[in-house]
């Protein structure tokens, strides 16, 4: 990590050329826990249809950041945020947002993969059963669909009944991207979903996102930056709360305008 | 051996012991402050004293409890289904105990079914509604309400139970629903508290799973929280009901003490617990009634055996999951 040379980073899949249009507008966004002010005058643009990633060194308020895109910070009771993040017209941080259809449309994956303990096949129905769907048929098929949409079909198809605990931690993942998936979100956020997985896994989840990101707008938070560098097209760099530099991902890693994202891309810190 | 050959090699020339090896004797063994044997030895006596009392409990219980049928040649059959108790009959008595295995079962039950729903709601209040609240002001408050003795569960049922009822529902008021309800309301507290441990045992990371798929609190509580503590839960009811099963003084306060089977929940009725109580003082040892009396506390016992062994099991099954 240290000598991360230039040459060891591959930009192979990261084909955007053309500017994505734009779905989410982060402008002004200031995120405090009680006196500690977490995330500093944050302004940022999520394309569509892309891959963003927000780097940076732990405590620097990546995760805090994604967390308040979908409003789970609102869980934890001494959070507060000002500014706007703008989505189909509306600021997703106003009070009035119905939190609920929300995250209905920009959906979560967690660090540490989180099936709930019921069957494979429950996991994947249960939002929509949240949602109101009781259409047996259609609860079989999403199930299916989804399944399928992160390659786990094959593997589970035998088994939808067994307890999803009963999966490898990559495939429990993998199971919570199908889960994700199963309401159709706009949105994914992804809160360093391979950090406790093993390599092998990840590299399974990095493909599986490059696939997603053909029909869903995909932000992830990464602790590696050869993940970042491999399947990203954009690039946040974050350091204590600060949006340091933002970029599309080859611009970022191979010519940074800032000497601090040079210095924590080259492993000089962080 | 070859362990301590290497020691006695490595042992100084001069001839001094080694501190490696433990040559010290029993007695010193047991002054030595920096001794491991003292602790062993209070901890494995601790043990083996509790091993050796539930034991003893347990022999003696069934020796007693067995004289009934060995010695006085009752029949277990007619007396564990029989109808009749009528210990005292000059001509014929005879000893059917089956109206207070029934009466324990049913107090027992309906106790849960009453306990249960408030319980659980209250347990859901504490660890997930209002959670500050429920942890400084509630749970201290319902760990008391557990150490409360059962008599004045009793005493307050006798003087505002039985009188509700009897307006309410006619009769004396002293029935089978009433003990129900006085034991449910005494077993409230721990099922409660018990409860409100096993939903706070659920990990955050499936709270926050269900709200990022869209799920509203209510959702969250009912489809995600409870199912996943749902071993735990049914553990703290059924250990609520075991003590419901056991208990003997609130009960016998309100339940009218009858000895036929009850045709309504509004009818007196009696326990094993109850009968045991009541009669236990007017016989004398060795007397068939006695030995009978001591057969109802055997099956006291094993039915309370069968609660572990549920409660066990349960416990189990939560784990491998």
């Amino acid at each position: 990590m240290i000598q991360m040379e230039k040459n060891i980073v591959s930009f192979t899949n990261n084909t955007v050329t053309k500017e994505l249009p734009i779905q989410i507008n982060v402008e002004n966004v200031n995120i405090f826990y009680g006196d500690n002010h977490a995330v500093k005058d944050v302004n940022l643009p999520i394309h569509e249809k892309s891959i963003t990633a927000l780097i940076g060194p732990s405590g620097c308020g990546k995760s805090t950041f994604i967390r308040t895109i979908n409003r789970m910070n609102d869980l934890i009771p001494s959070a507060r945020c000002e500014g706007m993040i703008g989505y189909k017209d509306v600021n997703i941080l106003n009070p009035k947002v119905d939190v609920v259809q929300l995250r209905k449309e920009i959906g979560m994956v967690f660090q540490q993969p989180n099936p709930f303990p019921k069957s494979i096949s429950e996991n994947i129905q249960l939002p929509l059963r949240f949602a109101g769907v009781r259409n047996k048929k259609m609860l079989k098929e999403t199930t299916e669909d989804c399944l399928k949409q992160v390659g786990l079909w094959d593997e589970v198809k035998d088994r939808l009944d067994r307890s999803a605990t009963s999966l490898s931690g990559g495939q429990q993942q993998r199971l919570c991207i199908a889960r994700a998936l199963a309401l159709k979100p706009n949105v994914i956020l992804l809160d360093e979903p391979t950090s406790a997985l093993d390599p092998v896994s990840s590299a399974k989840i990095e493909e599986l996102l490059l696939e997603l990101k053909n029909s869903y707008t995909i932000i992830i938070v990464t602790h590696n930056m050869q993940q970042a560098a491999r399947i990203a097209d954009y690039t946040a760099f974050f350091y204590q709360g600060e949006l340091i530099e933002f970029g599309k991902t080859k611009t970022l890693f191979t010519n940074p305008e800032k000497k601090s994202t040079s210095d924590y891309i080259s492993g000089r810190f962080g | 051996m070859k362990i301590g050959k290497m020691v006695t090699d490595a042992a100084p020339a001069s001839g001094g012991k080694s501190k490696l090896i433990n040559e010290k004797g029993l007695f010193s063994q047991l002054t030595d402050r920096t001794s491991e044997s003292r602790g062993k030895l209070l901890i494995y006596g601790s043990a083996l004293l509790m091993i050796v009392a539930v034991t003893a409990i347990t022999l003696f219980l069934s020796i007693q409890g067995l004289r009934a049928f060995v010695v006085d040649h009752l029949n277990f059959w007619t007396f564990i289904t029989g109808t009749e108790w009528f210990p005292d009959r000059a001509e014929n008595p005879s000893f059917g105990a089956f109206p207070f295995i029934f009466g324990s079962m049913a107090v027992t039950f309906l106790a849960a079914l009453i306990a249960t729903p408030i319980a659980i709601g209250t347990a859901i209040f504490m660890a997930e509604i209002a959670k500050k609240w429920g942890a400084k002001v509630m749970q201290p408050v319902i760990e008391i309400l557990v150490g409360i003795p059962s008599v004045v569960y009793g005493l307050i049922g006798l003087s505002i139970v039985v009188p509700f009822m009897r307006q309410h529902f006619g009769g004396s008021g002293f029935n089978l629903i009433t003990g129900a309800i006085v034991v449910g309301i005494m077993i409230l507290p721990t099922v409660a508290s018990i409860a409100a441990d096993s939903i706070r045992a659920v990990p955050d990371s499936l709270r926050q799973a269900s709200y990022a798929i869209g799920a509203t609190k209510w959702q969250t509580i009912w489809r995600v929280v409870i199912p996943a503590a749902g071993s735990s839960l049914l553990t703290a009811i059924i250990l609520g009901m075991s003590r419901a099963f056991g208990e003997a003084l609130a009960v016998q306060m309100v339940i009218g003490n009858a000895r036929n089977i009850p045709a309504s929940i509004l009818d007196p009725s009696a326990t094993l617990t109850t009968i045991i109580t009541l009669s236990m003082g007017h016989t004398t040892t060795g007397s068939v009634l006695n030995d009978a009396l001591w057969s109802l506390g055997l099956i006291l016992l094993l039915i309370s055996y069968v609660f572990i062994v549920i409660i066990r099991f349960l416990g189990r099954r939560g784990e491998k999951r």
